[in-house]
């Protein structure tokens, strides 16, 4: 805490400055730690590389500026002044220690970091001091730091993706876009071998589709510009449609399959949150408690390997029951069923909020004015529903066009964007290809993104505010409820196969060719993949640690501090949810492959993106919580004369501890199944399960494959079952509420 | 027993006074408070009085440094605090919802500001102990607070604002959670032990009668400016304007006239001495000063209603220039009944002239 002179009557216009830590770490890092690197590894030490020798002048104005700063942090000095020299010389040394770094492109080291944080932090202590900023030290320095990580590791790595896109070997160009735009591999309609014009096709789809919106649009009247957006619609979609099925290139594609599975998972997500709020029966409630995990504890693209075991070419429906040849499973079809597992539960998440928002009494009002079931369902609840509907779609196609697994394993012959993004790296050594396809897969997400902000605003997943009223939920049509059920057991006996085939092919030495028991997988696993799993666990776990504080800081400070550039801050620590992985992790590689910010080859950069793709839910999770808890408990916290550091540790965390575990769960989760952002990233010391886990499916040795994918789901679902379990056991937050 | 245990621990707070200078705030474009000027007295207790939206809560929170003002400068006892932090500011506030800690339990939550500012073990036992007894919660120290009444919740807070020894006290509408026999009760309670504790208390209230009950002095706001403030008799007695008579109390207002020594009013003539004014006036009349005649000199008019409410009963009557409201104490059988002309008079303690 802030060693602040006791207030006298003459004012508190002096005391120390709580900056004096901060100048320690920042003088032991300057004379000890290595400030620049000669190589990959941050732990590397030599003489040669403390900033004194490697650049005496720096050294000397940063030892100098500190020295200083830290010295009359420790006197009773006067508060205001010292604090625009805090500001002063801390922002000048800051700015003069990132400039070398820069402009030498030295990788910096350790001991760089270290003096810069703090430099940043002494200026942060300098502004509240000072009174330019009415936060107190803890919170201008958390601000700094904050949009520092914001702004290096999501702004700058973003940024990358977008320049690289037209700076080919440092010349401004937009021949790279022009070249990957008009590639095959893009897009490409007209097929020379065969004797129909795929051209014409396509041309007859768009504008059958775009005449049908139109006509669609102007049934309820001839308005022109209602028939004009019909018109557009479906134009677009029609000509998606179209070139998704004729012609070929990952642009259409990409398209064309979040198009298919965005309503069928949308329309199974309904299904399935209908259910759950309103079935009759209670196993079906209760199952569907179920459903809402499976995402988390499943890698990505599981399900398209299991789905290998079923109808690949030697599957067991497709080859052993129906005695087909087929490789039908290769190409869209696949990943789109692939896809719709993966994603129905997501869609159901979301459409289970809407669900629950919907005001009971509303319906009892719609019965009592003699409305049959059914038409208060379609007069009622339907047009409710249709603002979580749009989300569900929106997010739906998000998802799809940034899934990486599926398509990696089933995409066949067909191209991808995001598969796009990671071949033209790794296959065709191309970055500023690469760079392309980012750039053109982050605009679409962000322009759906920006869609749904537009029609939905914040507030779309609750369609009703306010406490719900009492009453109760009027039970579905019975023949709607045996239809819900029937869809939802065949969902459930397929995922329940899907993991069978898993949990089996696992155990047996080649399923359906020479199905007896062996353990010879998981003693493969032990050897190969037992220190990758340890390892992967390790990196997940730090990064679910560091993702979860500085999501929580992050969350704090937007919803409970008034600064300039809070919404930047907001919209910054929410990109990196919107990002698609793969383009993350191009851009990661794009970013700190050389000059000051290298990091690739270290374990650190996993971290790192692991930690900027899980912290969005981070924030988002203690916001909602934050949003529970009464402003005046903090307030009453600091007149009592408790610092925000104080208040943060004394009132907030016990209070937001259930928030935290969970935050810390997921993120240790997520980490541990993600893989479309860490692809790029891994090296010899640093593989990852899921990585290691697609190599072997690639390869054919599916039973390896399975047995990690075993053990991940087995272990991921222990960790969640002991956080269910232990929260339980805290089940503070009914009482909390209670007495705020 | 009280200024024993003061007396071991570093003694108590000398009550500062408070000054704002010149103080505006605004939020973007819209301004909450524009530029008020004030002093509390050392050791008194003063009211910010107004409906919701005139700036009152703005005021107290920037006096706890929990808002900066847009300009001006807020002084304590000479020294400047307006850019002190508000946890620098050695202030404690009752909050309207109490803002206990509900993961604490009593002795916890009053303990938690010596514990922060780091006195030792000894001391903070002693002191809570002191103030545990004052505000009578002795033997629901180690209650989870979320276990208590709204009373004792009420209390606890009290607890863990004077366990701070805190130069200026601020309340924040603490009642308005409390049921009307309760509220009464504490509030008395509170008034009680800031006199017998000498501290500099700012208290916020939208209820006139509160202000009234509690004060040294209250502060009348409306839009954002001061409307009037004196002690409580002069406020109801002396209002300076329309709003402030009708915002404390209860007030008819009709058109007259005055000069030499008499109001007229739609022919009606009755002395009365008041300086400073004359011509077109607004009289202002409370209802108790209200008085009905059957015959003799007075305003005519015509009784419409009579209602007894058990202490008091309450009446209006139909004059010249509009209905007026009345009240008597007690239970009125003399009271001409409802229909019955009458001459209306107005008691000089009563009646109060603004300009027109």
């Amino acid at each position: 805490m802030a060693v602040i002179g006791k207030t006298s009557l003459k004012g508190i216009a002096s005391g120390r400055s709580p900056a004096w830590m901060a100048g320690l770490v920042a003088l032991v890092s300057l004379l000890v730690l290595p400030w620049g690197r000669t190589d990959r590894s941050l732990l590397e030490f030599d003489s040669k590389l403390l900033v004194l020798n490697q650049a005496p002048w720096l050294g000397g104005v940063l030892l100098a500026v500190v020295a200083v700063l830290t010295l009359s942090s420790l006197l009773h000095l006067p508060l205001v002044q010292r604090g625009y020299a805090l500001v002063g010389l801390g922002g000048a040394g800051f700015l003069v220690g990132v400039g070398w770094l820069v402009s030498t492109s030295v990788p910096f080291g350790v001991g760089a970091l270290l003096v810069l944080t703090a430099l940043l932090v002494m200026v942060g202590i300098g502004l509240s001091e000072s009174g330019i900023i009415q936060n107190d030290p803890f919170v201008t320095s958390s601000i700094l730091v904050c949009s520092l990580f914001v702004l290096l590791f999501i702004a700058y790595p973003l940024f990358t993706v977008l320049r690289e896109s037209v700076l080919v070997k440092g010349v401004f160009t937009l021949n790279k876009i022009q070249s990957v735009l008009t590639s095959p591999l893009f897009i490409s309609i007209e097929n020379p071998y065969t004797d129909h014009s795929e051209q014409l096709l396509v041309n007859l789809t768009t504008l059958g589709l775009g005449l049908l919106g139109a006509g669609l649009a102007a049934r309820g009247g001839l308005r022109g510009p209602r028939v004009l957006t019909g018109l557009g619609v479906g134009l677009v979609l029609g000509w998606i449609i179209g070139a998704g099925i004729f012609g070929g290139g990952a642009f259409p594609t990409s398209l064309y399959l979040a198009l298919i599975v965005a309503p069928i998972t949308t329309a199974l997500g309904l299904v399935f949150a209908l259910l759950e709020q309103r079935s009759r029966a209670v196993w079906v409630r209760r199952s569907l408690g179920v459903v809402s995990l499976l995402p988390l504890i499943t890698p990505p693209f599981v399900f398209a390997f299991a789905l290998i075991y079923w109808l690949g070419r030697s599957g067991i429906i497709t080859s052993d029951l129906l005695g087909l040849k087929t490789s039908f499973l290769f190409g869209i079809n696949g990943v789109a069923i692939a896809q719709v597992f993966a994603f129905t539960p997501v869609a159901f998440l979301i459409l289970r909020g809407s669900v629950q928002g919907l005001n009971p009494a509303l319906e009892e009002a719609s019965t009592t004015l003699r409305a049959h079931p059914w038409q208060t369902f379609r007069d009622i609840t339907w047009p409710l529903l249709r603002p979580g509907l749009a989300a569900a779609f929106l997010l739906t196609i998000i998802e799809s066009l940034a899934d990486f697994g599926n398509p990696m394993l089933l995409g066949g012959d067909r191209n991808f964007l995001s598969t796009e993004v990671f071949l033209a790296l790794t296959g065709r050594y191309d970055p500023n290809e690469a760079a392309v396809y980012g750039a053109v897969l982050l605009c679409l997400v962000l322009v759906i993104f920006g869609l749904q902000r537009l029609w939905l605003g914040n507030t779309s997943f609750v369609t009703v505010t306010g406490k719900p009223g009492a009453g109760n939920f009027s039970p579905l049509p019975v023949w709607l409820e045996r239809t819900l059920q029937t869809i939802l057991a065949l969902w459930g006996l397929a995922v329940v196969l899907l993991y069978f085939s898993i949990f089996f092919g696992s155990f047996v030495q080649i399923w359906g060719i020479n199905n007896s028991f062996t353990f010879k997988h998981y003693v493969d696993l032990t050897n190969l993949g037992l220190p990758v799993l340890l390892k992967t666990a390790q990196l997940a776990f730090i990064s679910a640690i560091i993702a979860t504080l500085v999501g929580f800081l992050i969350a704090y400070l937007v919803s409970r501090q008034q600064f300039w550039g809070r919404g930047l801050l907001e919209v910054g620590s929410m990109l990196s949810f919107a990002t698609p992985g793969t383009v993350m992790g191009v851009a990661y590689i794009l970013a700190f492959n050389t000059g000051p910010w290298l990091l690739t080859g270290t374990g650190i950069i996993i971290v790192l993106a692991l930690v900027f793709r899980n912290m969005p839910a981070a924030v988002r999770g203690v916001i909602s919580g934050l949003s529970q808890i009464d402003k005046s408990l903090e307030e009453a916290s600091t007149l009592l004369r408790a610092p925000s550091s104080t208040t943060l540790r004394r009132v907030l965390i016990p209070l937001l501890i259930p928030q935290l575990l969970a935050g810390l769960v997921f993120a240790f989760v997520r980490g541990m199944t993600a893989i479309s952002q860490i692809i790029f990233l891994i090296s010899p010391g640093n593989a990852l399960a899921t990585v290691l886990m697609l190599r072997w499916i690639e390869q054919g040795d599916l039973g390896r494959g399975a047995a990690m994918a075993t053990v991940m789901i087995l272990g991921l679902l222990t960790v969640i079952l002991i956080l269910f379990a232990v929260s339980r056991r805290l089940g503070r937050g009914t009482s909390l509420e209670a007495a705020v | 027993m009280q200024q024993t245990v003061s007396a071991t621990h570093t003694g108590k707070q000398q009550a500062v006074s408070v000054k704002l200078e010149g103080i505006v705030k605004k939020f973007g474009k819209v301004t909450a408070v524009e530029k008020v000027d004030l002093e509390l007295p050392a050791g008194k207790l003063i009211t910010l009085l107004g409906p919701s939206g005139c700036g009152k809560t703005t005021i107290l929170r920037m006096v706890a440094g929990l808002e900066r003002p847009t300009e001006g400068r807020i002084l304590f006892g000479g020294e400047d605090v307006t850019r002190l932090p508000a946890y620098l500011r050695d202030i404690t506030m009752m909050f309207q919802s109490y803002a206990l800690f509900p993961h604490m339990n009593v002795y916890q939550n009053i303990a938690y500001g010596l514990e922060v500012t780091r006195r030792p073990k000894q001391e903070i036992r002693e002191r809570v102990a002191e103030v545990v007894q004052q505000v009578g919660l002795t033997g629901l120290e180690e209650r989870p607070v979320a276990a208590l009444s709204g009373g004792q919740q009420q209390r606890v807070a009290l607890a863990r604002s004077l366990v701070m020894q805190p130069r200026v006290l601020l309340f924040d509408e603490p009642l308005s959670n409390l049921d009307a026999k309760l509220r009464k009760r504490v509030r008395e309670e509170i008034r009680d032990l800031q006199q017998e504790l000498g501290i500099t208390s700012l208290y916020v209230t939208h209820d006139q009668e509160e202000a009234m009950a509690i004060s040294d002095l209250v502060v009348l706001m409306n839009k954002g400016v001061i409307e009037q403030q004196g002690d409580p008799r002069t406020l109801y007695t002396r209002p300076v304007s329309r709003f402030a008579a009708d915002f404390i109390g209860r007030a008819n207002f009709f058109e007259g006239h005055y000069s030499a020594g008499h109001i007229q009013v739609a022919g009606y003539q009755q002395p009365y001495q008041q300086e400073g004014i004359s011509g077109k006036v607004t009289v202002m009349v409370r209802p108790e000063a209200l008085k009905v005649h059957l015959s003799g000199d007075g305003l005519d008019g015509t009784i419409h209603h009579v209602s007894f409410l058990g202490s008091s009963t309450e009446f209006s009557v139909d004059t010249p220039v509009g209905r007026l409201e009345g009240v008597v104490a007690g239970d009125a059988p003399e009271l001409p009944g409802r229909g019955e002309r009458v001459k209306v008079q107005f008691a000089p303690q009563g009646t109060f002239l603004l300009p027109a």
